[in-house]
């Protein structure tokens, strides 16, 4: 399992009076935000967390292929989803900047939900998609648009991350790859395995 | 019959918010014993999918379910901080599609199971059920049996992606070596 497709769901639900929490429940409550509060669907202390900061090992190479959040329209109280590598941000404005990234209704989670009027599809693609070289931490911030009330259920939102895990002998292929100026997707990894074993093979 | 496209799919009869096995897992359509491949089998999950909810119903009425992917006793979906989560959530991919629901995950690379191993789907149910309806969940696999598992392992070994298209490939790669004329002797 050297290459594993991954994902990530960020709510702002923890136990009431919580914050945050490690793991899921249905008794959960929506965690208070206030307007244009920022914070990490992994660390931030609001809603579904992990344990620490996602960050890749001198083994591992990720490459992050999808971002997502609930869309801000007159139905639903969205934001906006920013990916940060070490300390930069990766969206940003013409002027150089600071944004607060992709917003839901651009790319929208869940894909088809409902804006009071229409169903929401992506006008977003994240391609060409984001590296995570081995050693670097990442981050991926939420944005809220509106002000998010406690124990409320409409003010429930969420984020949606999709990437791929490379480790091991395929983070050193995809590395490999990147030198190479070629794209690192599942494919050119096999490719490149092949391209080795074709070489070996002529080689006796 | 060696490559089959299969499916598999499981409807709850009961609210559980426990993580349970949809093939064996003791609630809804079950099957006599878990799911394993034989030394002749090799198994790739195309696609994983369950019942979807959007946020806000995770808070009122509504229900969602997750799908993780078991092998022997490895799960597929971590997190970051590579503790196990509970999977794909239903809203990513959700099943059945539609309007409302399209799917953002894609299963790719797809998840190989090979000769020998266990494997198994599990689900857990979240959101405040009782009376939203019951979970469903949704497996679409390929079962290569036989001579095109073994195919599928020399592909695997190769580095290249196992599909139908890449073992007839093989194949033809076979037939093609076989039925090429001699070469010619040299004096």
């Amino acid at each position: 399992m050297a290459m594993r497709s991954q994902i990530y769901e960020w709510t702002n639900l923890a136990p009431a009076g919580t914050g945050s929490t490690l793991t899921r429940a249905i008794t959960d409550d929506t965690v208070a935000m206030t307007l244009a509060q920022q914070v990490s669907v992994f660390t931030g202390g609001v809603g579904y967390n992990i344990t620490k900061p996602a960050e890749t090992t001198a083994t591992q190479f990720v490459v992050i292929e999808d971002i997502a959040c609930s869309p801000d329209d007159t139905t639903n109280q969205g934001g906006d989803v920013q990916i940060r590598i070490n300390t930069t941000d990766y969206f940003q404005n013409p002027d150089v900047t600071q944004m607060s990234g992709v917003s839901g209704t651009a790319s929208p989670y869940p894909r088809g939900i409902s804006d009071g009027t229409n169903n929401l599809l992506k006008s977003f693609d994240l391609y060409p998609d984001v590296y995570v070289l081995p050693g670097q931490v990442w981050d991926v911030l939420y944005t809220a648009n509106t002000a998010l009330t406690a124990s409320t259920t409409a003010d429930c939102v969420a984020a949606f991350i999709k990437y791929t895990l490379y480790d091991g002998p395929d983070a050193l292929i995809a590395n490999k790859l990147l030198e190479l100026g070629i794209t690192v997707n599942p494919a050119n990894v096999d490719w490149y395995k092949r391209t080795l074993i074709e070489q070996q093979a002529g080689g006796f | 019959m060696a490559m089959r496209s299969q499916i598999y799919q499981y409807l709850a009869t009961a609210d559980s918010t426990s993580q349970a096995s949809i093939f064996v897992g003791g609630d809804g359509n079950n099957i006599t014993k878990p799911a394993e491949t034989t030394a002749t089998q090799f198994v790739v999950i195309e696609q994983v999918a369950s019942t979807p909810s959007t946020p806000i119903t995770l808070t009122s009425t509504g229900m969602g379910a997750y799908t993780q992917v078991r092998i022997n006793t490895t799960d597929y979906f971590l997190n970051p901080d590579n503790r196990p989560n509970y999977g794909v959530p239903g809203t990513a991919s959700p099943y059945p599609r539609s309007v409302q629901f399209q799917p953002s995950f894609n299963l790719y690379p797809d998840v190989y199971v090979l000769p020998g191993q266990v494997w198994d789907v599990l689900i857990v149910v979240t959101g405040r059920t009782g009376t939203a309806g019951r979970p469903e969940a949704f497996v679409k696999y390929t079962l290569y049996d036989g001579p095109d598992a073994l195919i599928a392992n020399k592909l695997l070994e190769l580095g290249i992606s196992v599909s139908p298209a890449n073992v007839d490939w093989y194949k033809r790669s076979l037939i093609s070596a076989q039925s090429a004329p001699p070469a010619p002797a040299q004096d």
